[in-house]
């Protein structure tokens, strides 16, 4: 038994010392980076996680740091204290303070116990943040506590992946240019740090360099593999994201849409092909219609939000003109989706339902940017038909509320009977009476329409088209609020064609959240939903072009990005540049994260013909043999020895000639040899020609090795000629005496 | 009977595997001195890492097919191209690397021999390993990180503590160079053998290296110049001026033959025979590691001697005539190596 336990020990020794042989090292600086690259991973994909999750990591993170700075600390302790000993065993010392995994003092049962709390608390806040927010959780928790059992090359390329896996997750909270570009970089910096363990001698720039090249040499097939790779449907159901919902609201109070306004954040784009740009004051953006007011704030009615419309084409007018265009929404975590009332949609399209109040929406919430087509008919009217229980609801408003509102109404509905004329009178008073249109409003108490319209007098969009729905529902004539957005900015060319006259645009048009706007609808018999919007009554130049400076000046006050859209706008090369990467990013929506399976098979038919199997598999051959040759070509090209460019001299060339001559004899200087050397193997061999060329050759090295002035120099080239020539009269003389 | 084929049918296909290897490895890959490296000889073979990196793209696929996120399709896309271009990177990184080595290497038992690979390169190529492919022979890896263009050595260790001849197998030279994804590896057959002598054994030389009878002359001269100990006289010559008169032969002098200087040659040839038979000890093993540490001192100290070594019944008897010298001292110990 005894025999049998030394046995035991003995195999466990010999174990752990086979283990120290291939026991991971990681050099400092590798070590760093490793850490940086953390940092930057996990800045990535913090937006995402919980403040209590990311001070978590930053703790981890700041540990690591300390560990890492102490072991060097440690180390050069170590160095100066050993200084007297053996070279060699200080080197031994050194190195097994720099092989050790820079975190061993990290007890793992203190891991373990960390890891185990973690995955407590993570699962305990599951419910709270949704699912998928806690697999992100949990997998960046992961990747930051796997850092600190580096114990050998495994847990390296674990931690490599997790990276990558991390960098891949936080693509599925954001897809835009930008983010794809910060993800690339990113990338980029991984697979380096993963390099430099294979080449720790280079430099991290080269590594840089070498892994740019390797993806530069992998992205023709990555991007044939995406235009032609069968896209499959999704193989099991995932949890969505649960971000904070943006933009629009379907509950609005007074001053709501005037803090969405302080965002410069892109809300969706409107590209209307090759058609003209309706004008400024055309582009009411509808999203949602709000029908019921409880006094204080607007909310949707829930039963003709329910209803799907079916509108055929018929129904309208067939001479107005039809405007047809696509709109691209960034992901806004809700349904609405915007059109140009009345719109038609893509017929084809049965992810977006139209709404009887002429909004649309979309099937699922966006969660990603999603692109649909429709078809607007700008100048025919909005329904005829008003439904009594619509009407009704189109009246209500509780009674009491604004009792100073209420009595103007029945003052304006006394001395207007006619319902427009009304409707004129109320804006009249406003653009009469010193109104002010602003993006800080003073507060109402209790959103209060009374204090608006007759005390404070100043406000943002929703309070006059709250303040104006609420007057002509009190005065008997049904009216509703309508939010969305208004305008645009263009992004492209926009010229009409001398001679036909035709539009010629190329471009889209770029709508944010600060475009986010409110105005009003009434109801007019025979004429049926008409838009009325208060807002041009105290701002015009709002309808008409868009925010006025002071307006912008205001925004730029109230905002906390870095740079406002007013300092962008005001510094012009600035703006280029904005614009152009706004264009870059719109084609980065449309063609990259909007490449459906419908414009795969689209793209394949019009270069391929009809889509088969064979084609796809016999494309994927011929790029993956297109890449391997420019693979192998640039390999070859950046592996070829640099050679001279620099032109040979005369006398290089005199030299080199003479130097032939004498290989025709069989005589041939290796280059290794010096030129003195090979005037004495040529005395040895071929004495005749011996002096001439020594005297070639001593004249050659001086050219060569020593400074001359220029006249000196052209003196010795002379010489050397007359040499040469000499050398080569000899030569042939020579070999006619031979002959 | 059937349970018994069932059991011995692996073991002979392993067997039957492991023969049809080897043949095909040493007919594509012959024995020579000198190796190019190309496509012929290269084995290139994801790894552990390369085989999970795999893995992970086809989670990365899934996960974008699943969002229907085209972005992280496009990753998945791109880490799977990347996966090829790697592939050649690799490939390149190791080929036109020409492996020169000697295939044959000698040395003590238990001491530690190189065997160096001569690495001649065109360009630079990266982390450059060697290691005996034969995993019993528990060699370390030996490493390159960066090779210039030019030549490099690699010395891979060996270490044996049983004498003899041991044939080493091929060299792996491989690198794992890009992201360790693939492994690039040439199994080459430089013929390498290790020659072990057997491990030297003190033993009290001087009675067996001065067996043979000294001449008068030098028995007086041991009398006279103590310390020059082994020096053996060889000539008389005439005195030239400066010399020592210590070296004064006397003798000729008294008798009026003239001043004579007497000259000393050192290590004269001094007729040694070394054999097994008469080392102490019954074990054949102790005895050679006698005489290896005699052949090492005598070699050291530049005397001459031979070796006799004879089977105990004395049917073969191999002999090596007296001698000195390092090749000398070479071709005694490989005969003490390769006794049986």
């Amino acid at each position: 038994m005894i025999f049998f336990n030394a046995k035991a020990k003995h195999k466990v020794k010999e174990s752990t010392q086979t283990k120290r042989v291939i026991a991971f090292s990681l050099h400092r600086k590798n070590a760093w980076l490793l850490w940086l690259c953390q940092c930057l991973n996990i800045a990535v994909i913090a937006l995402e996680l919980s403040t209590w999750l990311l001070a978590i990591i930053s703790v981890l993170l700041a540990w690591q740091a300390f560990l890492l700075h102490n072991n060097k600390k440690q180390a050069s302790i170590k160095a100066v204290h050993q200084n007297h000993q053996l070279r060699k065993h200080l080197d031994n010392q050194l190195q097994n303070q720099q092989n050790k995994p820079f975190t061993t003092h990290v007890s793992s049962i203190l891991l373990t116990v960390f890891a185990v709390l973690g995955c407590i608390v993570i699962a305990i806040k599951a419910n709270q943040v949704g699912i998928l927010a806690s697999m992100v959780h949990l997998l960046c928790f992961s990747y930051v506590l796997k850092a600190f059992e580096l114990k050998n090359r495994r847990d390296f390329y674990q931690l490599f992946l997790l990276g990558l896996f991390v960098l891949a997750s936080a693509l599925i909270f954001r897809q835009n240019l930008t983010s794809s570009l910060i993800t690339l970089a990113l990338l980029i910096i991984n697979l380096a740090v993963l390099l430099q363990l294979f080449t720790p001698v280079r430099s991290f720039f080269t590594h840089i360099k070498v892994i740019i090249m390797l993806l530069a040499q992998s992205v023709l097939l990555a991007v044939v593999l995406f235009l032609v790779f069968p896209r499959l449907s999704p193989f099991w159901q995932v949890p969505l994201t649960q971000s904070a919902e943006t933009g629009l609201s379907d509950r609005v109070k007074p001053g709501d849409i005037a803090n969405l306004s302080r965002s410069s954040a892109l809300a969706f784009r409107a590209d209307f092909g090759q058609q003209a740009v309706p004008p400024y004051s055309q582009l009411y953006w509808r999203a949602m219609v709000l029908e019921n007011f409880d006094g204080k704030q607007w909310t949707r009615n829930k039963l003709t939000a329910k209803n799907k419309r079916v509108l055929a084409v018929n129904s309208i007018d067939t001479s107005v003109t039809a405007l047809s265009y696509q709109i691209t929404v960034e992901p806004s975590f809700q349904r609405y989706l915007f059109t140009l009332a009345p719109a038609i949609s893509d017929q084809e399209n049965k992810t977006v339902i139209s709404h009887d109040d002429y909004t649309v929406s979309s099937e699922k919430t966006i969660t990603q940017a999603k692109s649909y087509q429709l078809t607007s008919y700008l100048s025919a009217p909005l329904t005829f038909a008003l439904s009594k229980e619509n009407r009704l609801a189109n009246l209500y408003y509780p009674q009491g509320s604004n009792p100073k509102l209420e009595q103007l109404a029945l003052q304006l509905q006394h001395n207007y009977p006619n319902v427009q004329a009304r409707a004129q009178a109320v804006l009249a008073r406003i653009n009469t009476q010193s109104f002010s249109y602003t993006l800080q409003p003073p507060l109402l108490i209790n959103n209060s329409l009374d204090q608006f319209f007759f005390e404070t007098q100043a406000g943002f969009c929703v309070h006059y088209a709250s303040a104006f729905t609420f007057i002509m529902r009190a005065s008997g004539i049904p009216a509703r609020l309508v939010t969305g957005y208004l305008g645009g900015e263009y992004n492209g060319t926009n010229n009409i064609l001398g001679s036909t006259g035709q539009w010629s645009s190329q471009g889209h048009l770029s709508i944010y959240q600060y475009d986010a706007h409110a105005w009003s609808e009434i109801w007019v018999a025979g004429k049926g939903w008409l838009r009325i919007d208060p807002t041009s009554a105290v701002d015009p130049q709002r309808i008409n072009s868009g925010w006025s400076r002071q307006l912008l000046q205001e925004q730029s006050l109230l905002n906390q990005e870095l740079f406002s859209l007013y300092q962008l706008k005001n510094i012009a090369w600035l703006n280029t540049l904005r614009l152009q990467f706004d264009a870059l990013d719109y084609q980065w929506t449309r063609w990259v994260i909007g490449f459906t399976r419908k414009q795969q098979t689209d793209v394949f038919k019009r270069w391929f013909g009809h889509r088969a199997s064979w084609k796809t598999a016999l494309i994927l051959t011929l790029s993956l043999l297109v890449s391997v040759a420019i693979i192998l070509f640039s390999i070859d090209f950046f592996n070829r020895p640099k050679r001279a460019t620099v032109p040979l001299k005369k006398w290089q060339l005199w030299y080199q000639k003479a130097l032939t001559l004498l290989a025709n004899y069989g005589l041939e200087k290796p280059a290794a040899m010096t030129v003195t050397d090979f005037t004495q193997q040529v005395q040895a061999h071929y004495p005749r020609l011996a002096i001439a060329f020594s005297r070639l050759s001593a004249s050659y090295n001086r050219l060569c090795y020593q400074s001359l002035s220029t006249s000196e120099q052209a003196e010795l080239l002379l010489v050397m000629q007359q040499q040469y020539h000499d050398f080569v009269h000899l030569v042939k003389s020579d070999n006619h005496k031979a002959s | 009977m059937a349970t018994k084929k069932h059991f011995l049918l692996p073991t002979v296909i392993s067997t039957f595997i492991d023969k049809h290897v080897e043949a095909w490895l040493s007919k594509r890959l012959p024995k020579s001195d000198e190796h190019q490296l190309n496509s012929a000889n290269i084995i290139i073979y994801p790894t552990r890492f390369g085989l999970s990196y795999v893995a992970f793209v086809i989670l990365v696929f899934v996960l974008g097919t699943n969002y229907q996120n085209n972005i992280i399709l496009l990753l998945s896309y791109l880490l799977a191209s990347l996966f090829m271009s790697v592939m050649l990177h690799s490939f390149y990184n190791l080929s036109q690397l020409r492996c020169y080595s000697q295939a044959k290497q000698q040395g003590y038992a238990d001491d530690v021999l190189y065997f160096v690979i001569n690495i001649t390169t065109k360009k630079t190529h990266y982390d450059i390993n060697a290691q005996f492919s034969d995993g019993t022979l528990n060699s370390t890896v030996e490493k390159i990180a960066q090779c210039h263009q030019g030549s490099h050595l690699i010395k891979i260790p060996y270490k044996s503590s049983t004498r003899g001849k041991h044939y080493l197998g091929r060299v792996s030279v491989f690198s794992e160079y890009s992201l360790g994804i693939f492994k690039s590896k040439a199994m080459l057959d430089f013929g390498h053998y290790a020659i072990i002598y057997p491990k030297p054994k003190y033993v009290n030389y001087q009675q067996y290296s001065l067996s043979a009878p000294l001449n008068e002359a030098s028995y007086e001269h041991c009398q006279t110049v103590a310390t020059l100990g082994t020096d053996d006289f060889f000539e008389l010559k005439p005195f030239v001026k400066g010399e020592s008169r210590a070296r004064t032969a006397w003798k000729q002098m008294a008798k009026g033959q003239g001043h004579y200087s007497k000259h000393y040659q050192a290590n004269q040839p001094t007729l040694t025979w070394l054999s097994l038979d008469s080392m102490p000890g019954n074990n054949v093993e102790t005895k050679l590691a006698y005489l290896s540490f005699l052949i090492t001192e005598l070699t050291a100290n530049n005397q001459s001697f031979g070796l006799v070594l004879g089977t105990e019944t004395g049917d073969e008897t191999l002999t090596i005539t007296p001698n000195v010298g390092v090749l000398h001292q070479q071709d005694c110990l490989t005969a003490l190596a390769l006794y049986r």
